[in-house]
């Protein structure tokens, strides 16, 4: 088990010596960059990342139990950066080790999804300034409670 | 923080459109209705209202599961705009 909120660069080659193992033959690894995206006021030159820590770790956990019990994965990375990411920088990390491929790709979808459905982590757009943009669009209503 | 108080936490949009990470938001001895609480934040701060009504809430580190829940003195409550990793 891999999961982690971390402010330095997350590194493919490590993901995948986390994910390394006996008799584990479909391996997926999916990486989620910082795209150089263009908004009124100009290009994206980084994103913000920021977490309700506590609540997102306990999350990331809840996600790598449900996919050794959906899909049978036996190892999970799930790691996300906070702070600043640059365009081009890796901003997410999702890795499945499964024995065969199948659930192993499977997974991964999952995985990134629910992660960016459920996990409590917000990004904000930085530009050439270095000042704020707008932050991404909401969603539609998702209140839970009531 | 006074015994009298909720912390409230910002985050993401919301800190961005309330000006501020925290606040300590005056509470009576017997609590108030988390539904009330969230009226006052949202007319304290009009530019965050919209983000009021598509947010979770979480109180003392737990979603809410009712806007009715009370909150009490001393209790943290975290305002959480849609959600935005990856």
């Amino acid at each position: 088990m891999s999961v982690a909120l971390s402010a330095r660069p997350l590194s493919m080659a490590r993901a995948l010596r986390e994910l390394d193992g006996d008799r584990l033959g479909g391996v997926v690894v999916f990486a989620g960059r910082v795209r150089p995206d263009r908004t009124e006021s100009g290009p994206v030159v980084a994103l913000d990342y920021e977490a309700d820590p506590a609540l997102a770790l306990d999350r990331l956990r809840a996600l790598e139990r449900e996919a050794r019990r959906r899909f049978g994965a036996r190892r999970v990375v799930l790691w996300h950066r906070v702070g600043r990411v640059p365009v081009g920088g890796v901003a997410v990390i999702v890795g499945v080790a499964t024995p065969h491929r199948a659930p192993a790709f499977a997974a991964t979808q999952y995985l990134i999804d629910a992660l960016k459905a459920t996990v409590p982590i917000w990004k904000t757009d930085r530009g050439r300034s270095g000042r704020r943009r707008r932050p991404p669009p909401a969603p539609g209503p998702s209140r839970s409670a009531g | 923080m006074s015994s009298r108080e909720v912390t409230v936490r910002f985050f993401g949009p919301a800190r961005q459109q309330s000006g501020a990470a925290s606040v300590a938001w005056p509470c009576p001895p017997s609590g108030v209705p988390a539904r009330r609480l969230i009226a006052e934040i949202g007319a304290a701060y009009p530019a965050l209202a919209p983000t009021l009504r598509v947010s979770r809430f979480v109180r003392n580190g737990a979603y809410l599961r009712s806007l009715g829940a009370r909150l009490r003195p001393g209790d943290e409550f975290a305002v959480h705009p849609p959600y935005g990793g990856g």
